[in-house]
């Protein structure tokens, strides 16, 4: 690609961008959100057309035009939010639009044999094929997408964010697979926030910041301070800033909480502290978070604010006992995509008299939030969908903040976020540490279970398998206890 | 990045403002089309021809914008009328009728919600049900004869004027739609509605009480479409028992036509008012231009689809 | 594309359409009109015609004689139809007097809900004739219309004597409320309660003949002795002939009320056994042209009877 420019209106998101891929090399496209790495990779696969610039492929000038002169041309990505449709099965959802078929009739058994060799090149053979999307978790679902590009024979593969809803077993499973290709002959182009993967995984890296094409670098020699810096075009001082506060009295404290997928959780939380709860795909700890919240009902067990027993059976009391939930899935879960920013962040408890909203108390609040948590936006009237990753999970966290919880459930506060936005979310949480609400921090990624948390609870198949003071553990030693070691 | 969206903004404002513009050229047109179009008599006429679909499509805004659908309306119309006047042939005052037709459309409108809430109906399959069941209550209460209306206080709220000019219905609706447009915008239950329909599950987890909203939406429509009902049954003298048959559909459309978003979350109650006038303004357009009734039925249909697959566009 | 754009030329052009396609139409039932310089829209040479539906053959005949009749002096005749929505009949009247045509003949969906809009047209000062149903409670210069209780008990008649005065009857009835259905029943009830027929099922089948059909077939599963069926119009006497030769009953006789083209048919076939016929397109007829009396300053009668005739297989034509 060379050249390359596209503007939305009067809007440049691409200014000349220039991008090599070379055959049998893993090639890391980075850059924060907004960048113009969506935009790069969609002018790629057809999606939106370059207003100038040329792509080549084996040194011939193609026109790309549609997605189907992408696949022609061996190019096929992966999104990061899934592509796959809930109730049709595996096999169905990997030949969506290619069925094999004579005359309008499906050849059923060809296909199934077909996805049980895709499934065992991303190491799933263990999958039925008939099997609904919808009963796999994330993780499988991201595999299967793999396999399914890799069954349209891509030359070329994007990868976009692939390990962010993976365990740590299934990203060892998709980087194994990714070395396999690339031995192949393959080229990939790799685009995460993770540095660690980026620097394991990749042979070289390119940049974007603002549009612009910041330069191409061969990972070996390269630091990550080099590497955010051309992010960023700063230095940032340290990935997790620093806290220094003492926990306080026990706020929460949760005795043998259970039902069908969790058994028999019992910790304590105080006041200032954040307690990390770590475990793979499947452990139980969105689930633990669920019932905590009241979304789903507790069968056994009972929880306790303040040593008096709360009943939290609806996220309507659980919000009143002082809890909060920042959920995993924003758009899904945490945004309403079409309403405004303001109408997002009061959505919990809107500024009200007698029913009638008090507007100006409530663009106030949500001045003071969007300045207080750094919400990059011009006009708090945008609806939350025109929005970047890292500012709507911002508008998640003020939507709690306007409330002042004294508990605060975090799951997965950083996927998808750029390296810039998750230091100010480390920021927010240690504010709200040192406000003294205590704070319950899912998170896959161990690095920053293990800078941010106090102390860790870690979960292996809904159980609490161990609890780890955050100082002295390693990231040995809370896999051993994920896995089920000991 | 910003400006890129305010870009976008400004072209959502555009197609906002689509239905009231084509509202505007359908007046121009008809204007230059028929010479007795334009004038203040014949506008009040339609106002007062549109102002029972306009009541029963502000109450289907806020069912359709929290996501879910209502096609009991026409047969709430009908039930809730032929009991008004029902009350009133056994004696009882206009006061009492239109007290107990408006808490049963009201009563009937949060049994809907319990159905899609609690009962975890779909809302199309729960409200076809009882749509069906009112009609059939409807006509086994009326025996399929129109219950006639005597008091003359009662008929002048669907066939009085104020000020010897503006038809009472027309009051009605303008009356109704501000309260309703500041129950949209200005309260919390509005707001709440916007978010129910946005998602669901974001608006659950923020605390909003899912299951009340529900009743509330549905309850404010049976209410809206048993004032419907009390309105028509004052203007036509009687109750029919087949009143308002395919009412909802004519609600829909009009909802629709404003720009409201079937899949909830997105719209707003002008676009409805805008939308009911512009089935209004066809219809009696139409007709005066003569134009055959097979004919009318063409053009409407053909409006609908056209408007529906701009909205699309987005 | 703009979607402004968009909306306003599709508008126009389906403006356009349907005002191109009223010409044919016009000119096919009104070939005489076509040719004369036509008439400006408020001209004292405009009739207005409020059907309650086309969706019924009987009302496409009335319609028929009233064009028949408008076009032989030239007069324009507008139609407006209100699919059997007394609200949106109302509308459509209201349409009419915004039109300003010199005479409205009203056929009203509902004998109780359209005194209102007969009073708006009377404060506009034009006249209205009903036909086939009356308006309860409304000022009308005349009402034209078969008898229908008397067509009730002539088909009652009818049946005492072919059955010889003896047998089981079942009654379809048409729309719950309309003053046809009504005097229909009354006539033919009142005829038959004392005769020795015995009605054994009545059940609405709402003019229409598919439920005509699908009625029809389930009162013959719960009551196999009977000898007759009066249906209160052709259409759904259609439909219970059909169920018959369904259900292998060719010997139970059929009455029907109108006189549809079908229906008419239908005797001459022997299908049906006979048919109180209404005249629609006499009523259109004597619609037109008592409104052009009227138009003319002449006095018209205030109620028109419009003959009925039986209709059998000696004298069908």
């Amino acid at each position: 690609m060379h050249g390359i420019q596209k503007a939305f209106g009067p809007v440049k998101v691409l200014e000349g961008v220039d991008f090599e891929l070379r055959p049998g090399e893993v090639h890391a496209l980075m850059g924060e959100n907004g960048a113009g790495k969506s935009t790069l990779m969609k002018v790629l696969t057809g999606v939106h057309k370059a207003d100038a610039g040329d792509i080549k492929v084996d040194g011939q000038t193609v026109s790309i035009h549609s997605t189907t002169d992408a696949e022609k041309h061996g190019i096929a990505i992966i999104h990061q939010e899934l592509n796959l449709i809930p109730h049709l099965s595996v096999t169905e959802n990997l030949f969506l639009g290619r069925e094999l078929s004579t005359l309008g009739v499906l050849h059923r058994r060809a296909m199934r044999k077909r996805a049980r060799e895709w499934l065992a090149q991303v190491g799933m053979q263990s999958i039925d094929p008939d099997m609904p999307v919808a009963r796999l978790s994330v993780g499988q679902q991201q595999m299967v997408e793999i396999a399914k590009a890799l069954g349209q024979n891509a030359r070329v593969l994007i990868m976009d964010e692939p390990t962010a809803a993976l365990s740590e077993r299934e990203t060892d499973t998709l980087f194994a697979l990714i070395r396999e290709l690339r031995q192949k002959g393959t080229g990939i182009v790799y685009v995460s926030h993770r540095m660690e993967e980026i620097f394991v995984l990749c042979d070289r890296i390119s940049v974007l910041r603002d549009g612009h094409f910041v330069g191409t670098r061969p990972i070996p020699g390269l630091s990550l301070d080099e590497v955010v810096q051309m992010m960023v075009g700063r230095s940032l001082e340290a990935r997790f800033p620093t806290r220094d506060v003492t926990p306080g009295k026990v706020l929460l404290k949760v005795e043998h909480l259970g039902d069908k997928q969790v058994h028999d959780i019992s910790f304590e939380l105080r006041a200032g502290e954040v307690l990390g709860v770590a475990g793979l795909m499947g452990a139980g700890r969105t689930e633990l978070a669920r019932l905590l919240f009241g979304l789903d009902k507790a069968s056994e067990g009972r929880v306790l604010l303040d040593d008096e027993p709360i009943h939290t059976r609806t996220p309507v009391q659980a919000i009143k006992a002082g809890l909060g939930f920042v959920t995993e899935d924003r758009k899904a879960q945490g945004l309403v995509l079409d309403l405004s920013l303001r109408e997002n962040i009061s959505l919990p408890r809107v500024p009200a008299h007698a029913g009638v909203i008090d507007r100006a108390t409530e663009k106030r609040q949500t001045k003071g939030l969007i300045e207080q948590l750094k919400i990059r936006t011009r006009d708090m009237e945008l609806p939350a969908r025109a929005l970047s990753g890292g500012n709507q999970q911002k508008v998640v966290l003020a939507k709690w903040l306007a409330l002042k919880p004294r508990v605060l459930i975090l799951d997965e506060p950083t996927r998808g976020v750029d390296v810039g936005g998750k230091a100010e979310i480390y920021q927010i949480i240690n504010q709200l540490v040192a406000s003294g609400v205590a704070i319950l921090m899912i998170s896959s990624e161990l690095p920053e279970v293990l800078a941010m948390s106090d102390r860790i609870l870690v979960m292996h198949e809904g159980r609490a398998s161990a609890l780890l003071d955050a100082a002295t553990a390693t990231q040995e030693t809370v896999m051993l206890a994920a896995t089920g070691g000991h | 990045m910003t400006s890129r969206f305010s870009f976008g903004n400004g072209a959502a404002l555009l197609q906002r403002l689509g239905s009231v513009i084509g509202l505007l050229l359908l007046i121009i047109a008809l204007s230059v089309l028929s010479p007795d179009f334009l004038n203040a008599g014949n506008l009040l006429t339609v106002l007062r021809q549109v102002s029972i679909n306009a009541l029963i499509a502000f109450g289907m805004t806020f069912v359709i914008l929290a996501g879910g659908i209502d096609l009991s309306v026409g047969a709430i119309l009908a039930f809730t009328g032929a009991i008004t006047a029902g009350v009133m042939a056994a004696g009882h005052g206009m006061a009492l009728a239109i007290g107990v037709g408006l808490g049963l459309g009201l009563l009937l409108g949060v049994i809907n919600g319990v159905l899609v809430s609690w009962g975890r109906v779909a809302p199309f399959i729960a409200t076809l049900g009882t749509m069906t069941l009112l009609r059939g209550l409807t006509l086994s209460y009326t025996q399929g004869q129109p219950i006639g209306v005597s008091n003359s206080s009662f008929a002048l709220l669907g066939d009085g004027y104020i000020a010897h000019l503006i038809p009472n219905p027309v009051v009605w609706m303008f009356l109704v739609f501000v309260i309703c447009a500041f129950l949209l915008r200005g309260t919390v239950f509005g707001r709440h509605v916007f978010a129910l329909g946005g998602n669901e599950e974001a608006a659950r987890l923020s605390g909003v009480r899912i299951n009340a909203m529900k009743l509330g939406v549905y309850g404010l429509s049976g209410l809206l479409s048993a004032f419907a009902g009390i309105v028509l049954t004052s203007r036509l003298y009687s109750a029919q028992a087949t009143a308002g048959s395919g009412y909802e559909l004519d609600a829909i459309a009009a909802v629709v036509l404003g720009g409201t978003s079937l899949a909830g979350g997105r719209g707003w109650l002008f676009g409805t008012l805008v939308g009911a006038l512009l089935i209004g303004f066809l219809n009696n357009g139409l007709n005066l231009l003569g134009v055959s009734s097979f004919y009318q039925q063409v053009v409407k249909g053909a409006v609908i689809l056209i408007a529906v697959l701009l909205d699309r566009r987005k | 594309m703009n979607k402004l754009g968009f909306l306003a030329v599709s508008t126009l052009t389906l403006l356009a359409a349907a005002c191109s396609n009223q010409g044919p139409t016009d000119a096919a039932s009104t070939p005489a009109a076509a040719s004369t310089s036509p008439a400006p829209a408020a001209s004292n040479k405009t009739i207005g015609l409020a059907l309650s539906t086309q969706n019924n053959p009987f009302f496409v005949a009335l319609k028929n004689g009233a064009q028949k009749e408008a076009a032989a002096d030239g007069y324009t005749l507008t139609v407006v139809d209100a699919q059997d929505d007394p609200a949106k009949q109302i509308s459509s009247v209201e349409d009419l007097i915004q039109k300003k045509v010199s005479v409205i003949l009203l056929n009203p969906t509902d004998s109780s809900a359209l005194a209102g809009a007969v009073k708006e047209a009377n404060d506009a000062h034009i006249p209205v004739i009903t036909l086939d149903r009356s308006v309860d409670g409304a000022q009308v210069v005349a009402h034209i219309a078969s008898d229908n209780v008397v067509g009730g008990s002539e088909a009652a008649k009818f049946l005492i004597k072919a059955l010889n005065n003896k047998g089981n009857v079942i009654e379809l009835q048409g729309v719950p409320g309309t003053s046809a259905a009504r005097d229909r029943g009354q006539g033919f009830d009142d005829e038959i309660k004392t005769s020795g027929l015995k009605i054994i099922a009545q059940q609405p089948a709402n003019f229409d003949r598919a439920q005509g059909l699908s009625v029809t077939e389930n009162l013959l599963q719960a009551h196999p002795d009977v000898q007759a069926i009066f249906a209160q119009n052709d259409e759904m006497a259609l439909g219970a002939v059909r169920a018959l030769d369904g259900a292998k009953r060719a010997n139970v006789l059929v009455v029907g009320f109108d006189g549809t083209p079908d229906g008419i048919q239908a005797v001459k076939d022997g299908k049906i056994a006979a048919i109180v016929a209404q005249q629609p397109d006499m009523i259109g007829q004597l619609g037109v042209k008592n409104a052009k009396s009227v138009i003319d300053g002449e006095k018209v009668e205030a109620k028109i009877a419009v003959p009925l005739k039986l209709v059998t297989k000696d004298n069908a034509q």
